[in-house]
């Protein structure tokens, strides 16, 4: 056998690229292993198919990398999930002897999965709607709350008043229309400190632009005692008056006036 | 491109066989050129290309304990792995599909004669183009498209020791070319 003539037929170049015949390749390893010649023209051309590679060689896009890193991390994990130690024999008798049993632990998981999708799906709408009822719920309370303050505000007014009523420190002067009307305002004066609160029983509610005032009678003169605060409902505290022989209310326009407009004039009330 | 060997081969290889990742990650900066470009003569296909690449990596990952360095280098292995892998794409179903969809488009602009169907040959394919026709063809069928010499024989109607014959001789003109 001329064995030159062998390696510079064309055989190693075919061997080395996986293009022989399983004959050729049987054929050519068992020569390597004969003929160091055969073993060297192997080498030699896989180094220069390798080199020529090389110089060949197009750079994969750069974003490429991370992908395939990130694949192989995968599959390290997959790797210590089924063997934490051992090295692949291990795993392959593992896979065999469990072929059915993983089938049936994925047709259960699959099902498994299916009926909690189901469930959560199911307990999802019932939270949906909980969550509505709820919120109707919190809307109910604060209204009721706020019922509930106004009412506290009014209960704690009208307390108030009552004590007001009952304390005998306290003129109580009762003011009427002088044209005969049913305009009726109370005037609370604190004998002690001087301090004027002013009940409405009954007036006209006030056109816009309008605001009650309160004038105490000094002397034979009105003076300016404050004005009606419309959002108070039962007794307001007005200014602070020493001295006085009448209390009357006129209509002014809003914020008050210096002198009363006696045309006005609703209610008057002596001390 | 060859830029320094950091690590032995047959140290990367033992690295690689204990699934170290900076080995791998090496690996994958040494080799994925080299490699990309073995993929893209056979699957002109950028996108087609990119995917084998990160498929060919993950086959070297999944089957580094069946290289056995006594039969070859780690680079001959691999870039039969590339080349294996790309010609399973190629031969794929939607492969083909999409591929007669594209020659009947082209063939509309041919004006007879051969058909040239990848007009943008690379690195080795390129190179097999400079050989004489009756060698190109053989390099090509059974390099580039995977067909065993019996099928070529079959195929071409050629008896069988020619095909072997002149495949030989084929790559001993392609050796002379690409020797650097």
């Amino acid at each position: 056998m001329d064995i030159q003539a062998y390696i510079q037929s064309g055989i190693i170049e075919s061997y080395v690229l996986g293009l022989t015949s399983s004959d050729e390749t049987a054929e050519v390893e068992r020569r390597r292993k004969e003929y160091i010649e055969v073993e060297n023209a192997i080498i030699e051309f896989s180094q220069s198919l390798e080199e020529s590679a090389f110089e060949h060689a197009i750079a994969p896009p750069p974003e490429l990398k991370s992908k395939v890193l990130s694949a192989i991390k995968d599959l390290q994990k997959e790797r210590t999930l089924v063997t934490p130690t051992e090295p692949n024999e291990r795993a392959q008798v593992v896979q065999l002897q469990g072929g059915s049993n993983w089938r049936l632990i994925a047709a259960a998981s699959v099902i498994l999965f299916v009926v909690s999708a189901g469930l959560n799906f199911y307990l999802y709408n019932k939270y949906s709607n909980k969550e509505e009822d709820y919120q109707a719920l919190l809307l109910q309370r604060e209204i009721l709350q706020a019922k509930n303050d106004v009412y506290q505000t009014q209960l704690k007014e009208w307390q108030s008043a009552a004590a007001m009523i009952a304390d005998t420190g306290m003129a109580m002067i009762k003011m009427v229309s002088p044209k005969g009307k049913d305009d009726v305002a109370t005037v609370f004066w604190d004998r002690r400190n001087k301090d004027v609160f002013v009940m409405v029983n009954r007036l006209p509610e006030p056109k816009v632009g309008r605001q009650y005032q309160l004038w105490a009678m000094v002397d034979g003169k009105p003076v300016d005692a404050g004005v009606l605060d419309p959002s108070c409902t039962s007794v307001c505290k007005m200014k602070n008056i020493p001295k006085a022989e009448a209390f009357a209310i006129t209509l002014e326009k809003e914020g008050g006036n210096k002198i009363p407009n006696l045309k006005a004039l609703f209610v008057l009330g002596n001390t | 491109m060859n830029t320094g060997n950091l690590y032995h081969e047959s140290e990367l290889v033992s690295l690689l066989k204990q699934r170290h990742e900076h080995a791998f990650n090496y690996l994958y900066d040494h080799y994925s050129g080299s490699l990309y470009s073995v993929i893209v003569s056979i699957v002109p296909d950028r996108e087609l290309a990119n995917d084998l690449l990160q498929e060919v990596f993950v086959k070297i990952w999944r089957q580094i304990e069946s290289y056995d360095n006594e039969k070859g280098r780690l680079f001959t292995w691999m870039l039969n792995v590339a080349r294996n892998a790309s010609i399973d794409a190629v031969r794929s179903k939607s492969y083909q599909q999409g591929q007669q969809n594209r020659e009947l488009t082209e063939n509309v602009y041919e004006e007879g004669g051969s058909v040239q169907m990848n007009t943008d040959r690379i690195g080795l394919r390129k190179i097999v183009h400079k050989l004489k026709e009756e060698y190109r063809v053989l390099v090509e069928l059974s390099y580039f498209e995977g067909y065993t010499q019996d099928e070529i024989s079959k195929m071409l109607k050629i008896p069988l020791g020619t095909v072997k014959t002149r495949l030989r001789s084929a790559l001993l003109q392609l050796k002379q070319v690409i020797k650097p």
